[in-house]
């Protein structure tokens, strides 16, 4: 049972991860926070996209894997932007320093459907 | 008349020469007696390894990225004897190691910076003129360019200092040299906290294996290093993606570190 709870922190340990600064040195990826609230904007930059949202505590930021990881695996900013001014439930790892700050691990629309980043070995062989 | 008659009887001995059988290379390559090298190519700067899952109306897909041309290849025809790290001179190592202990801090690629030359690895488009090669790339910091000059000139005197230097390439056998002088110091030559001085010289060998474009660099900087150092060669595949414009780089999570974890670490 250790060991196996050892396997999922590192699993989930293991991402996000990114060409930029380290992950641990910014997020608690040991837990994964959700979050409901009001999509309110999307910024489309590099080294990550930014999806805005109001929640009941005000205004959270969450960031996300970089624009061209998205390109590739076929997301783009309209798949979140089609969702601004709708009811969005973001999960995702919060920022250490206790910020309303995050980075972006799902997020689930209105409609029920989702994207949500994953390990790589769950990729169709 | 004449002149069409002309133009004909040459189309027709070129296409005799070429015989039925032989794919048609671009004029210019063909032309020049070398490989052709044209062609877009695999995005090879680092992405995270994650896939994404998509889930809607009760269906479930998951799709993952091609990290290929980002792993160095285990053996590659062609390719010279490689390390995997470079030899820093004995007083500069501490120096190497506490750039790389601090990188989410020190390392200006994390913070929009150009990664420079030979960090950007290969370009992600290849134009081959005869005389000159044009180099496309993708890049978080921004979409560069190199012309490369491949007519038997040499590098310009004291030529300004810049991120992706002043490059002439020139070919042995079927391996394009491109040989850059002429850096900013403020990139690093790898993410191990590499930095190097002004005095750096970058030898990048491009050369097709199969269907792929082969890629390896050589650092020289006698400055800090106690001999050049050549990495690894990496295989790119040909790619059907084209370029897309990189969106603007703002960097925002710099006030949000709180320890000096880096992304080895993960």
């Amino acid at each position: 049972m250790k060991r196996a709870l050892l396997a999922g922190l590192l699993l989930l340990a293991s991402f996000p991860a990114s060409a930029h600064h380290s992950t641990t040195a910014e997020f608690d990826v040991t837990h994964r926070m959700t979050l409901a609230g009001t999509l309110t904007k999307v910024d489309w930059v590099n080294p990550h996209i930014v999806v805005f949202m109001t929640a009941k505590d005000g205004a959270w930021k969450f960031e996300s894997n970089p624009p061209a990881w998205f390109r590739r695996v076929g997301v783009s900013r309209a798949d979140f932007s089609k969702a601004i001014g709708q009811t969005v439930t973001v999960e995702g790892n919060r920022a250490k320093d206790g910020s309303q700050y995050g980075y972006l691990v799902k997020i689930t629309y209105a409609d029920g459907s989702s994207l949500e980043l994953v390990p790589p070995g769950a990729a169709a062989p | 008349m004449k002149k069409q008659l002309t133009v004909f009887a040459a189309v027709a001995v070129l296409t005799a020469a070429l015989g039925a059988d032989q794919a048609p290379a671009p004029a210019a390559a063909r032309a020049a007696g070398h490989p052709d090298l044209s062609g877009t190519w695999l995005f090879s700067i680092d992405l995270p390894p994650t896939a994404i899952k998509r889930e809607a109306n009760g269906a479930s897909t998951v799709k993952g990225i091609d990290a290929s041309g980002r792993r160095t290849a285990a053996a590659v025809p062609g390719a010279l004897p490689s390390t995997p790290e470079p030899s820093y001179k004995p007083e500069l190592r501490a120096k190497v190691k506490d750039l790389f202990d601090h990188e989410s801090r020190t390392d200006a690629v994390f913070y929009c910076g150009k990664p420079g030359v030979p960090r950007i690895g290969p370009p992600r488009r290849i134009v081959q003129l005869p005389n000159e090669m044009i180099f496309l790339y993708e890049d978080i910091s921004g979409d560069p360019y190199r012309i490369i000059p491949t007519d038997g000139r040499s590098h310009s005197k004291d030529p300004n200092p810049s991120y992706y230097g002043h490059a002439v390439g020139r070919w042995e056998g079927n391996t394009l040299v491109v040989e850059s002088v002429g850096f900013v110091e403020e990139t690093w030559f790898g993410e191990g906290g590499y930095f190097h001085s002004d005095a750096m010289r970058v030898t990048e060998r491009f050369w097709r294996s199969g269907e792929n474009l082969a890629y390896q660099a050589t650092v020289d900087d006698p400055k800090v290093l106690t001999a050049p150092w050549t990495m690894p060669a990496r295989l790119i595949k040909p790619s059907t993606e084209p370029l897309e414009e990189s969106p603007h780089c703002v960097e925002q999570d710099g006030k949000f570190l709180v320890n000096d974890d880096h992304h080895g670490q993960r």
